[in-house]
């Protein structure tokens, strides 16, 4: 499977969500901001299952950046580092949405529970690892280009100082390299389990066939169909 | 127990991906919820989908018709016992629609809603008045309309999650090539089906059907547009690929009439566009009776309660050839149960044994996705 198919894949997801009417909302201050910081948080708040479930699957080319993910994700790479979700929680706190956490946690966990009790669509670990890792590197691509301009326009629009802002800030910094990697660790992957260039291009394009950005992000978004 | 209230939720849910074929294109659900209320405080919900080229009915006429005709004929009413699916049928009075062949989705959504009502009040799962006969049921894929290239995507897509039966949307002017090149991706283990939505001509299907059917084609549903059967009898004598009709069979008379005629070799029944579960099931038996061969159809856009309906009528007809539906979150951006009733690996999926209609609905989420909510209560 070429990097440059699935870099442009992931390309064209961002563009169209950037491009969507919900993005545009969110950046010209008419966004539902509430409703996107939960959103945010839901979506990520598990996030360090999920790596740890992508480490289980790794190959072995792709174990120590996958390794590097999770220790971030529970903020053991650095001293001064704190847990992920731990930054998704002080966003809700700092946008006074305390007193939602324990909801946010709930489906949060729910998202998750949803996906272990559901039936699985394919046939073997492998191919639910790679639409896994596919959609965990296109949040890392996005994030790289967007986390910034969605940082900005929770500052400028719904008031937030920059501590509060910390989990958007450091995604725009780390994941430029943590996508690049991820790029790479889904080459290994597909080569490592063997799949044909088809199988695993078609098991990408799956997982890319929605939005997966405004999926989560915009979740209650009423206009379907959008571009991409 | 009496029926004492009823909510109305006239839905709008975003699809992940446009679906089409040839007569229409969606991107949204547009199904009709109702949810009714007993004196006890039970709940049931029911579901159907209006479809102006199948029933004639709109989202428009279907809450109408539920609001002014139906509802006030069996609000504060007792009524039939839980495990009773006929008598159920029959307590809800037949009506007329002007400008509608039969006001199918509106009865089916209060049937439904009726009898999860009338089984979750004592607890019992929907086995209980439809056993079934068989532990899971296999869905089919479909391919929709769209560019060949997408088709073949979607093939693909198909072959990745193991479907064993998959349908194909036609109607269009590169029909051979379609079928050709999503045969091709398959490889030649799936059972392939067209669906023309009535888009061709006598001759134009005479045409693709002599094409195509090398290729080995189990079924083409409605291939002509709804009208006179003897023409779907001619065409039946004229191709080599088995007939299965959809829009042309919506009641029980239908039925009778293609089968007098020996106008199908399917029957694909679908419990909104049929009236609900008590005509379906006798809209089945009627074909099996012959030799037609039944599949449960379902409805584009459809949630988690007519999937639910549809699996339990798929797993309790003594014989069901093809399946279709179940797709959730696949096509819809949310779904409104707890349970997902999407289907799996090679479109398997298990009974649903909860009760009623085995799924616990979002009552949250009809509201949140809904355009038009309406309440009814014994007053009207």
């Amino acid at each position: 499977m070429e990097t440059k198919t699935v870099r442009a894949l992931f390309e064209r997801q961002v563009e169209a969500f950037t491009g969507s009417p919900e993005f545009a909302a969110l950046e010209a201050g008419c966004g539902d901001y509430d409703a996107f910081i939960e959103n945010v948080a839901r979506a990520h708040l598990k996030s360090p299952q999920l790596v740890a479930f992508l480490y289980a699957l790794a190959p072995p080319a792709a174990a120590r950046d996958l390794l590097g993910n999770l220790l971030e994700e529970l903020g053991l790479e650095a001293e001064s580092e704190r847990p992920h979700p731990a930054l998704l929680e002080d966003l809700l706190r700092a946008a006074g949405l305390g007193h939602r956490l324990v909801e946010v946690e709930a489906r949060a966990a729910d998202d998750v529970r949803r996906i272990v009790t559901e039936p699985l669509l394919y046939s073997a670990l492998r191919e639910v690892g790679l639409a896994a890792l596919t959609e965990i590197v296109a949040f890392e691509f996005m994030l790289s280009r967007v986390s910034g301009r969605m940082a900005r326009a929770l500052a400028t629009h719904r008031g937030l100082a920059a501590p509060a802002l910390e989990w958007f800030t450091h995604h725009s910094e780390v994941d430029v390299r943590h996508a690049e990697q991820g790029l790479a660790d889904l080459g290994a992957y597909a080569a490592y389990y063997e799949f044909t260039d088809d199988e695993a291009l078609t098991i990408v394009e799956m997982t890319l066939r929605e939005n997966v950005f405004t999926r989560r992000y915009f979740r209650d978004a009423t206009a379907a169909g959008t571009p991409r | 127990m009496r029926l004492v209230g009823a909510t109305l939720y006239a839905l709008r849910i975003p699809f992940v991906e446009a679906f089409s074929h040839s007569a229409t294109e969606r991107r949204w659900s547009d199904s009709v919820v109702v949810r009714v209320r007993d004196d006890a405080g039970t709940e049931g919900f029911g579901e159907g989908a209006p479809r102006p080229y199948v029933t004639g009915e709109t989202v428009e006429t279907m809450l109408e018709h539920l609001g002014r005709d139906l509802w006030p004929r069996v609000a504060g009413r007792d009524l039939p016992p839980a495990g009773h699916l006929p008598g159920l049928a029959t307590f809800l009075p037949e009506t007329y629609l002007a400008g509608a062949l039969a006001p199918n989705a509106a009865r089916a959504a209060l049937e439904l809603a009726m009898l999860d009502c009338a089984l979750r009040r004592v607890g019992r799962p929907m086995a209980s008045v439809l056993p079934p006969r068989r532990t899971r049921v296999t869905y089919s894929g479909v391919v929709t309309a769209g560019s060949v290239e997408r088709a073949v995507q979607h093939a693909r897509r198909m072959r990745a999650i193991g479907m064993r039966h998959v349908k194909v949307k036609v109607g269009f002017d590169d029909d051979v090539a379609r079928v050709t090149a999503v045969r091709e991706a398959l490889g030649p283990g799936v059972t392939l089906r067209l669906d023309a939505n009535g888009a061709w001509t006598f001759e134009r299907a005479v045409a693709v059907l002599d094409a195509v059917a090398p290729l080995g084609i189990a079924a083409v549903e409605q291939p002509l547009p709804r009208g006179p059967v003897d023409d779907l009898a001619r065409l039946r004598q004229a191709t080599p690929v088995p007939v299965m009709v959809d829009e042309s069979l919506v009641t029980e008379a239908d039925a009778d009439a293609l089968i007098e005629a020996k106008a199908a070799d399917f029957f694909n029944v679908r419990i909104s566009k049929c009236g609900g579960l008590a005509r379906s099931l006798a809209i089945a038996a009627r074909g099996s009776a012959v030799g037609v061969g039944v599949q449960v159809g379902s409805q584009v856009g459809e949630t988690a309660i007519l999937s639910a309906a549809g699996r339990h009528l798929a797993a309790a007809l003594p014989e069901v050839t093809f399946v279709e539906g179940s797709f959730g979150t696949l096509l819809l951006a949310e779904d409104v149960s707890v349970e997902s009733v999407r289907f799996g690996h090679r479109g398997e999926a298990p009974l649903l044994t909860g009760p009623g209609l085995g799924i616990r609905v979002v009552e949250e989420r009809l509201r949140r996705r809904a355009i038009t909510v309406r309440e009814l209560s014994t007053e009207g």
